[in-house]
């Protein structure tokens, strides 16, 4: 029983225990006094009728007279003369009066007074007994009024009472049920502070709680702030700030790996030309503030667009990764003039050269590199003989599907309502090589053929579809899950988040298979917990007691910036590719990695990574401690 | 409910003793006396036993007013504390008498307290006599203070009868008594029988 449920009892129990123990302590000393009083009044009343009798010199009519007169002014049940032997000689008796009160109160309250008993004489001669009783039934309806007065006001009180204390019982009730939500949320990994109620006890309860969330705060926000400094060594140029080479180029494998991006997208390369020449002619230090500005002009773009990644790939080569369609070209143009402005206050013969290319996604990056090298290398050629800013853009012929959104969206919408769709299984496994859960992306099958996420989800973003196609791989996987038991995990997308109608379709969904629903994962993208963090707290209020867990995919160096991490009630997180790679080649990255877990670790999250390609990343990952892997090795090796 | 010590009906010489016990050493010494005196009374005839029983408080007692004894204009003394003082007036003597006689083995039934009209030297006087009825409608015997022996009521002709009463149906119905009740002792009849049974008489 819970704690409320016990005090209302037991306030219950006192109230009705006080109320019964006063109506009955009431009524039975009200019964003891009515009754000794009456039997002093028979008493008392056969001595003054004896005394009276005893002056009519033992005339027999003239006792009887008087007998007669005292039964009939009175309220008698019998007035009795009695001879020397114990004889009646006269009497007179009345039938028992019925009284107002009920024959149940009668016997449960007895009043017997014993009759009273007067001696008569004549002169010296004894001539017997007087003997009288007084009718109970006067005595009985007395104390049946009081008894029923008294617990008429009784339960008035007791309900006035009941009424307060229930009043009490809800004003502890409402910071008792915060202090055990924020200590249930503590426990679900979700830091959140409450308000303090105003009852000592619990105020100082909430305050232990409060503090402790606090501590804990502050030890994963310093932990946030140590690691933000690692990646800032360990990924970032310490000149410019901006990727290492080494970094960009697992950012730039892990965008072309996921499968929320846009199908085409754009690399611009900007080469600053002759850098051992500026170096000599203009010095180290103003060659420095040269490179700076170039990456000021770059910084602008991830600064305002979500997915732009900027690198130094050498000396003078930097690269920005655009996740978007048709943007190449006019980016490469927007940045010559930028730098063409502001450039020449350093002096003549600072030359910049820029190459832009629009590609498939699913090109493989030496590709990629390779036609924005080639791209670059003709806007070199070309600036040798214009000189200054030249831009040499290169869109591949086999880019943009000549088709409208309509049709996409008529084709997504008839493949998620005719369930033309399949689930794909990659394995998650721990380093013993047990299989953890399945990653299970969906394909659609559009145009003939199951499509990889990669190539419909853009417009299914756009056609603000994803919450139906995402409620199809919920229900594809929990019937999966039903049928064999192993757990799955499904990527939502951000997008549906913010569609107000999932949130209710996903739970009346997972309310059908209540089984399978303790099975199933979700994955967020971190973009989740960055621009839907309420939607995402409403999301695990919700399905946690489903037994649904809820995790962060593609998880890297933005997780640190995720404000109040600590308070979203996450079960896992996922690390991504961009962060894993290289890990076993370089100590630095390992160390970020490590750095990332334990922090994760103390808010009670497992850590898992993702796109594992080759064996020593995966043994270097198995170093730091993560709970499980995932990857074409993964698939490969263990599968 | 009080937890009252419930009083057995019945003369018990050993409760006398201890009840005079706690009024001090001279009051033993009497009760002593009187106990020895109902014992001896137990094994004789009624007529004998009136006699002594009469004979041993008006020797023992002195008549004195209630005023002068114990300072109120009427008390009804137990036979103890009759003869702690060593004096009583007329009620006093009857009421040691009914129960020192009723501790003797005599019925109760037999006896009457009677509220008489005592006429001395052409005065009238309110007094108060024991009477024993032989038989329910005999003539009765009469132990009085004023005159010592015992005679029968025709010889009394200076007392003129108004009233009688005793201890027959004053517990009627109820077979126990509680000793502490106070609404159970609101007459001084009732108060006084009450204190004598406490004193281990009745």
């Amino acid at each position: 029983m819970s704690l409320m449920r016990q005090i209302a009892w037991l306030v219950l129990g006192v109230v009705l225990a006080a109320l019964v123990g006063a109506v009955g302590l009431s009524t039975l000393s009200a019964r003891q006094l009515m009754q000794t009083q009456l039997q002093l009044k028979n008493a008392d009343n056969a001595q003054s009728l004896a005394l009276a009798l005893s002056q009519q010199g033992g005339d027999g009519e003239l006792i009887k007279l008087l007998v007669s007169a005292q039964y009939d002014t009175g309220a008698y049940e019998f007035v009795r003369w009695r001879g020397l032997n114990g004889e009646t000689l006269f009497e007179r008796v009345g039938a028992a009066r019925a009284g107002q009160s009920p024959a149940w109160f009668r016997s449960l309250v007895p009043i017997e007074a014993p009759a009273g008993v007067a001696q008569l004489s004549s002169g010296w001669n004894a001539i017997g007994s007087v003997e009288l009783k007084s009718h109970s039934s006067y005595a009985h309806d007395a104390l049946w009024l009081a008894s029923r007065r008294l617990l008429a006001w009784l339960l008035i009180v007791g309900i006035a009472a009941a009424v307060l204390a229930w009043g009490g019982l809800r004003r502890i009730r409402r910071p008792l049920d915060a202090a055990v939500a924020q200590a249930e949320g503590v426990l679900a990994g979700s830091y959140g502070q409450v308000a303090e109620p105003r009852v000592p006890e619990l105020q100082r309860l909430t305050r232990a709680m409060n503090a402790m969330v606090q501590r804990v705060r502050e030890l994963f926000e310093a932990q946030a702030g140590q690691l933000l400094v690692l990646r800032e060594q360990v990924h970032h140029d310490p000149l410019t700030g901006v990727s290492t080479r080494k970094h960009f180029l697992a950012e730039l494998d892990a965008a072309l790996q996921r499968d929320d991006g846009p199908t085409v997208a754009g690399l611009v390369l900007v080469r600053l030309r002759d850098l051992g020449g500026l170096n000599a002619r203009l010095g180290r230090g103003a060659v420095d503030d040269v490179l700076l500005t170039v990456v000021t002009a770059l910084q602008a773009y991830p600064e305002s667009v979500a997915g732009c990644r900027v690198g130094r790939l050498n000396g003078g080569d930097f690269a920005l990764w655009l996740p978007a369609e048709g943007v190449a070209a006019e980016t490469a143009h927007a940045l010559s003039d930028a730098l063409r402005a502001s450039l020449p206050a350093f002096g003549p013969g600072v030359q910049v050269a820029l190459g832009a290319i629009e590609l498939p996604r699913e090109r493989p990056s030496p590709v990629w590199l390779g036609e924005a090298d080639a791209a670059l290398a003709r806007a070199e050629h070309l600036s040798e003989s214009r000189g200054g800013f030249v831009v040499e853009v290169v869109a591949d012929p086999s880019v943009g599907r000549e088709q409208g959104e309509g049709l996409w969206r008529s084709q997504l919408q008839e493949a998620v309502t005719q369930e033309c769709g399949r689930l794909v299984e990659f394995p998650v496994r721990d380093r013993t090589g047990r299989l953890v859960h399945l990653e299970c992306p969906l394909q659609l099958q559009l145009e003939g053929g199951y499509l990889p996420a990669a190539s419909w989800l853009p417009f299914a973003a756009r056609a603000r579809m994803t919450a139906a196609v995402d409620l199809f791989a919920v229900g594809l996987a929990l019937k999966a899950i039903a049928a064999d038991g192993q757990a799955r995990c499904i990527n939502v997308a951000p997008a549906s988040l913010a569609d107000a109608s999932f949130l209710p379709q996903l739970r009346e969904l997972l309310s059908q298979w209540p089984q399978a629903a303790r099975s199933l994962l979700l994955d967020l993208a971190e973009a989740a917990a960055t621009e839907h963090f309420e939607r995402l707290l409403e999301l695990g209020l919700q399905l946690r007691p489903l037994g649904v867990k809820l995790g962060l995919e593609h998880a890297g160096a933005g997780l640190a910036q995720v404000e109040r991490l600590y308070q979203a009630g996450l079960d896992y997180v996922k690390l991504d590719a961009s962060v894993l790679l290289g890990v076993a080649g370089e100590a630095g990255r390992a160390a970020f990695v490590r750095g990332m877990v334990i922090m994760l670790r103390s808010l009670a999250l497992k850590v898992y990574g993702e796109g594992v390609i080759d064996e020593m990343d995966a043994q270097a990952l198995w170093d730091c401690e993560l709970d499980g892997l995932t990857g074409p090795w993964v698939t490969a090796a263990l599968g | 409910m009080l937890a009252l010590p419930l009083l057995a009906a019945a003369y018990d010489a050993v409760r006398v003793l201890e009840a005079a016990a706690e009024r001090g050493p001279r009051v033993v010494e009497q009760a002593q006396a009187l106990v020895q005196q109902i014992e001896r009374s137990g094994t004789q005839e009624d007529l004998q036993r009136l006699k002594d029983i009469n004979d041993f408080f008006n020797r023992r007692l002195a008549f004195r007013d209630d005023a002068v004894t114990w300072g109120l204009p009427d008390y009804w003394a137990s036979p103890l504390e009759s003869l702690d003082k060593r004096a009583g007036d007329c009620e006093d003597y009857a009421i040691a008498k009914y129960f020192s006689l009723a501790a003797a083995g005599v019925p109760t039934v037999r006896l009457r307290m009677v509220y008489v009209r005592a006429r001395m030297q052409g005065q009238s006087l309110a007094h108060m006599v024991l009477a024993y009825y032989a038989q329910p409608g005999a003539e009765p015997l009469i132990l009085d203070n004023l005159r010592t022996e015992v005679l029968p009521a025709s010889q009394r002709a200076d007392l003129t009868p108004v009233f009688s009463f005793n201890t027959e149906g004053l517990w009627q119905g109820v077979g126990q008594v509680t000793a502490g009740d106070p609404l159970a002792r609101l007459s001084l009849w009732r108060e006084l029988v009450a204190k004598v049974r406490a004193e281990g008489f009745l």
